[in-house]
């Protein structure tokens, strides 16, 4: 059944559709300054480094090694790789899991991360549905189902009403996703204002260990030196440079 | 003495964007920087911003290279008031402190300031090239080897390293590191060309070809590497000349050589071309490719 179109007051968008947008901006810029005045030095230990290293320099070894003569490429290969006591067989690097509770700087960084994102969203979002309440804002573009009624539709207690007219707190909710590319355009990629970045860090979570990564980084890499032949770039060289005169003309 | 900007007739702006581009590609024109930067930052301090910081310690190192203790202390005392715990400045203490030849301080510094962090790689090179500037050539080595342990990526240490080892006449080793070179830059014809001559010293009829390889893959990635050239033409007439290689090894060295010598004679008509001593340079090359053509004796 078409239900029959609801005008709304054109007072609704200039004040309640358009100020919800540039609260949830300001929120999210303001938050991304504090994020970086709140932000604590990340010390990388000297290990930590030098193992990164050491995996690029595998890589390399893997990419590039045809440029290199045979016997250096095989030298080269049996240093990481050899059974007993190649580099990537022998080395294992203690795996201590930071696990939030023992770890005091992890609490610290999980807590700031907790008050710079989730709090405000709250807490505006709240506000928003106080102040805004009692009338419907927008319509999704979208047909809806009766489920969502209680969820989009906060104070608007009207059994009939299609589900897809929404209040403001749903409007909020969608500014505070949509936005999301503005920032990036605005203050540039990685910034403190990505929500939904944050919660999916938060969801990976504390298990984001360095420490049980660089053992798997070591295996996948002996698994790929493994598997690497050497075909000599310079095999022809020779043949290749002489087809033609040189060029000897150019800056 | 008239000033930089009205000898060349250049705004402080260009000076500014100057001293940058020299930054940004490692220039080491000590002079020229010395007398830029010394205006810069005499006349222009204010409006330079805080783009004045990084001129003061570009402006330093270039003092201490040109022996102008004074200039250099300056910048020195104005980085310290603004920075006044940086490791960074701190580097720069130490800089100086080797320039007045008092390698127990500055050594002293730089301990200090890898106690409070292990990974800072500035400290660690600065005592490298102390000891190089002393003289202790395998001592240098000894520490390069183990900082290269530690930080496998770094180039500009695998390079230097590369260079102590050939002072040392280690060919062997300087290979090694030049082959990390060659594979962290696969384009950069200059590292091939050294990589070949290394080779090419060490002699021994698989050096010899490998060299001749690497010396063609060093033309291949920059046709007007004459250096790179003659090398060519040096390794494919020794193999040649040599008894003991099989006939169609012989054969090819020949047209290696014989190409790498009509490219010498080519390149150096081209150069030569429209003025009026072309005839008797061109017979100079002749003469010289004749007189380093290798017999067995």
């Amino acid at each position: 059944m078409a239900e029959p179109e609801l005008l709304l007051d054109s007072n609704i968008r200039l004040w309640v559709v358009l100020p919800i947008v540039f609260i949830t901006f300001l929120v999210g810029v303001i938050r991304h300054y504090v994020s970086i005045l709140l932000q604590s030095d990340k010390k990388l230990t000297l290990e930590q480094v030098s193992d990164s290293q050491v995996l690029i320099r595998s890589r390399i070894l893997r990419e590039n090694g045809k440029y290199i003569p045979k016997q250096s490429f095989l030298m080269r290969k049996f240093y990481f790789n050899n059974q007993d006591d190649g580099f990537f067989k022998k080395t294992k690097r203690k795996v201590v899991p930071p696990s939030p509770m023992t770890d005091p700087s992890m609490l610290t960084d999980m807590m700031k991360g907790n008050v710079t994102n989730v709090l405000p969203m709250i807490l505006i979002g709240g506000w928003i549905n106080w102040t805004f309440s009692g009338f419907v804002t927008t319509k999704v573009p979208f047909p809806l189902t009766l489920r969502f009624k209680p969820m989009l539709q906060q104070g608007i207690e009207l059994l009939s009403l299609d589900a897809s007219w929404v209040s403001s707190a749903s409007w909020y909710f969608l500014n505070v996703f949509g936005l999301r590319s503005m920032y990036s355009l605005i203050l540039g990629q990685d910034n403190g204002a990505d929500q939904s970045r944050i919660m999916q860090d938060q969801m990976s979570g504390a298990a984001m260990a360095m420490p049980a990564d660089t053992n798997k980084a070591f295996k996948a890499e002996w698994e790929a030196l493994e598997l690497t032949d050497h075909q000599w770039a310079l095999e022809n060289v020779e043949e290749d440079l002489m087809s033609k005169d040189l060029d000897l003309s150019g800056q | 003495m008239a000033s930089i900007s009205e000898l060349y007739d250049v705004t402080w702006e260009e000076m500014r964007d100057k001293l940058r581009k020299w930054r940004e590609e490692n220039y080491r024109n000590s002079e020229q920087i010395v007398d830029v930067g010394e205006e810069l930052i005499s006349e222009h301090a204010s409006k330079l911003g805080d783009d004045i910081w990084i001129i003061y310690e570009q402006v330093m190192i270039a003092a201490l290279d040109c022996s102008r203790d004074d200039l250099a202390w300056s910048c020195l005392q104005e980085l310290k008031r603004q920075f006044p715990d940086s490791h960074r400045v701190k580097r720069l203490v130490g800089m100086r402190l080797e320039a007045l030849e008092r390698y127990e301080d500055a050594n002293k510094l730089y301990d200090s300031v890898l106690q409070d962090d292990p990974t800072n790689t500035a400290a660690r090179k600065r005592k490298i090239s102390i000891l190089r500037a002393q003289g202790r050539n395998t001592d240098a080595i000894r520490e390069l080897n183990e900082y290269l342990e530690q930080f496998v990526g770094d180039q500009e240490a695998w390079h230097e390293l590369s260079e102590l080892y050939i002072n040392e006449h280690d060919y062997a080793k300087a290979a090694f590191c030049l082959e990390e070179l060659m594979m962290t830059n696969p384009h950069n014809h200059l590292y091939c060309e050294q990589y070949a001559e290394v080779k090419y010293t060490q002699g021994g009829m698989e050096n010899m070809e490998l060299a001749r390889k690497y010396f063609a893959q060093a033309l291949k990635l920059n046709n007007r590497n004459m250096r790179a050239l003659f090398g060519l033409y040096m390794s494919a007439s020794h193999i040649a000349a040599n008894t003991k290689v099989s006939a169609k090894v012989k054969k090819d060295n020949v047209k290696y050589a014989a190409w790498a010598a009509s490219q010498i004679n080519r390149a150096y008509q081209l150069a030569g071309r429209g003025k009026k001593e072309n005839k008797c340079s061109m017979k100079a090359v002749e003469e010289m490719l004749e007189s380093m053509h290798i017999t067995m004796s």
